[in-house]
């Protein structure tokens, strides 16, 4: 359907993202971009107001992958376009589908070093899956249909368009085209999994990889019914989490540096290992040349340039996992290896007996898992809590687990949260941080406040960066350098000051109630976990080191 | 290390040169030279790049093919030599 009308550059973005469904923003105002916000003013987009242009970026990164949908945020011409940067590069390294408007400074101007110019276009080109800088008000509907096929085509990621806001002013006779489907760029040729089939068949210890090209790619279902057809012991990556049946008896849990024994000794052990939707991380892989030294590789994927890039493969199946996936799907012969596998599973299990009064961590997190609702959806920020929640936390499918896996952004985990709810708001959305992760981004606790998101906001307060801590202790000879945070604020007084209920707890048997207090609250609410400022994330594979080759505690 | 030359074809688009500049040092390749020009007839720039790496080509290759503006990517095979 083609409509014609005329209006400013402006009121067009707004008519492109409702075209491609968008029904909420996130943003900041600010000089060079105050004609998106003018015709923001008459559009049916609903826009929430974050406290940072980098709470804007993740709040976006949050609602894209708790939805599927495309996320967008807004932010002015330079100070606030630089804040984006941190959210870009985390959505480029996990691939997630949003799309970051920029306000530029009037094209007359560019290049002269005006108030608030900074170069955002040269800076994207680091941290986008592509960028955009539109310098002629008739190409701007073209490039924001192109932006929204680039961001969801093929392996997705963030794109950036840069608006000078002279182009935001100027009248345009808009055709609203239909959205454009991007040609396929690069083609891939049919799979071949011929090779892949007498590799699995021939396997007497193979081992699944399952990374979070699964999800992206929407393609749980499918995986499931794999690994029914083939029973297959199955590991998953961070960012994986989710897209495994967490209660599969073949299940082992997650792999690389804090993964369970069981996974990383099958992984070990394995003669061939299936890569989907994983790139071999070196988070996963832990020293990469004696990473599954005995394991032949069949690697899907999407994307061309992840395979061969850090491991050499046997047989490569490139393209869409729904399709791929099922045509492996073949019994196997593997009862000796399934039964090893499991006792490791057994043998190895995580121990919630801790001896004294002062509250266990993985406990706690684990109790939030059970007592939750269903398809509760998880955000957490980077360090110890990240792991413990990773570990003892379970997930039905990966839009439920929201993690800064590949970037590892502190701040990520509170915006992320607001973005879910909102796409989510008949969803529990549960936000695990640590004292350290929840001050980068603190700042969003008001716009938790002003739109009544009921935010549940679980810190594990050790009063440290304990992740860094942990490793001062264990590889820097316990020389603890800036990792004290002992004057932190009072969170809970810090809580209330947003209109945000909250409660600190520092003995074992208080838990339970406050789970329950904290999980029933119609609102949002804060519960502060003390812990031990000793604990440590166990197991750990030391740096440069073989993943079989665990520290299990000091 | 190897050299190698790359001919590239790309959309005559703002900042192309840009985007295979920055992959390429980011992805650990020497630049050594370069040759471009644009066929204002067709709006199809070439790009001949002469690099250096330890590292295999085809890394390089695949991330330059990943850019949204890049048609072709094509190692010349007559200037692969080793300069170690």
């Amino acid at each position: 359907m083609v409509i014609e009308k005329k209006q400013t550059g402006g009121s067009l973005l707004f008519d492109v993202l409702q075209q491609h469904g968008v029904q909420h923003v996130f943003g900041y105002p600010g000089g060079a971009i105050m004609p998106i916000y003018d015709a923001l003013y008459d559009s049916d987009v609903e826009h929430f107001l974050c406290r940072h242009e980098q709470g804007a970026a993740f709040s976006a990164v949050g609602y894209a992958r708790a939805s599927g949908k495309v996320g967008v945020c807004l932010a002015t011409s330079g100070p606030g376009a630089t804040n984006l940067i941190t959210g870009l590069a985390d959505a480029m390294a996990d691939s997630i589908p949003i799309i970051a408007i920029t306000g530029q400074v009037a094209t007359a101007a560019m290049g002269s070093d005006a108030f608030q110019e900074v170069d955002i276009f040269g800076l994207s080109l680091a941290c986008t899956k592509h960028s955009f800088q539109v310098t002629n008000v008739n190409e701007l509907e073209n490039v924001l249909h192109q932006a929204f096929a680039i961001a969801l085509e093929g392996r997705q990621g963030p794109v950036l368009v840069d608006i000078p806001k002279d182009i935001q002013l100027a009248t345009v006779n808009a055709v609203l085209n239909d959205a454009v489907n991007l040609q396929n760029k690069v083609k891939l040729p049919p799979a071949n999994v011929g090779k892949a089939i007498a590799l699995l068949s021939q396997a007497k210890q193979p081992v699944l990889y399952v990374g979070g090209g699964v999800g992206m790619a929407n393609a749980v279902d499918e995986l499931r019914e794999f690994v029914k057809a083939t029973a297959l012991p199955s590991v998953s990556t961070l960012k994986g989490l989710g897209a495994l049946d967490p209660d599969n008896e073949n299940y082992l849990g997650m792999l690389g540096m804090h993964g369970t024994k069981a996974a990383n000794l099958a992984v070990q052990e394995s003669d061939l290992l299936i890569a989907v939707g994983a790139r071999f991380d070196d988070r996963v892989t832990g020293k990469l040349n004696e990473f599954a030294p005995n394991a032949k590789i069949i690697h899907f994927d999407i994307d061309t340039a992840e395979i061969n890039k850090r491991r050499a493969v046997d047989s490569a199946i490139l393209g869409d996992l729904k399709v791929n996936l099922p045509a492996l799907s073949v019994p196997l012969s593997i009862k000796p290896w399934q039964d090893k596998c499991r006792q490791m599973k057994h043998d190895f299990g995580w121990q919630y007996d801790h001896p004294n009064e002062t509250i266990f961590a993985p406990a706690v997190l684990k109790e939030i898992s059970e007592k939750m609702p269903k398809n509760s959806c998880v955000t957490t920020d980077v360090g110890q809590h990240q792991m413990w929640a990773a570990q003892h936390m379970s997930f039905q499918d990966p839009s439920n687990f929201l993690t800064s896996g590949g970037m590892g952004t502190m701040g990520f985990g509170l915006p992320a949260a607001i973005g879910a709810q909102i796409s989510r708001p008949n969803d529990c959305i549960v936000t695990v941080s640590g004292d350290g992760s929840i001050m980068m981004n603190i700042q969003e606790l008001a716009t938790i406040k002003r739109f009544q998101l009921p935010v549940k906001i679980v810190l594990i307060d050790n009063s440290k960066l304990g992740m860094v801590r942990q490793w001062q202790d264990l590889f820097f000879s316990g020389r603890l350098s800036e990792t004290d945070l002992s004057d932190n604020p009072d969170f809970v007084m810090l809580a209330n000051a947003f209109d945000i209920k909250a409660k600190q707890i520092t003995l074992k048997n208080e838990v339970s109630a406050a789970i329950e207090e904290m999980l029933d609250h119609n609102g949002p609410y804060l519960l502060q976990v003390k812990i031990n400022a000793e604990d440590n994330v166990w197991p750990l594979v030391p740096p440069e080191t073989a993943n079989d080759k665990m520290m299990e505690s000091t | 290390m190897n050299d190698y030359q790359l001919i590239i074809l790309a959309d005559d688009k703002q900042v192309v040169l840009e985007r295979i500049l920055q992959v390429t040092r980011y992805r650990g390749f020497l630049i050594n030279g370069i040759n471009a020009k644009v066929n204002t007839g067709t709006h199809i720039g070439t790009i001949e790049l002469m690099v250096s790496s330890d590292r295999p080509i085809e890394l390089l290759v695949d991330q330059i093919n990943k850019l949204i503006d890049i048609k072709e990517v094509k190692v010349d095979s007559k200037t692969q030599q080793s300069t170690a």
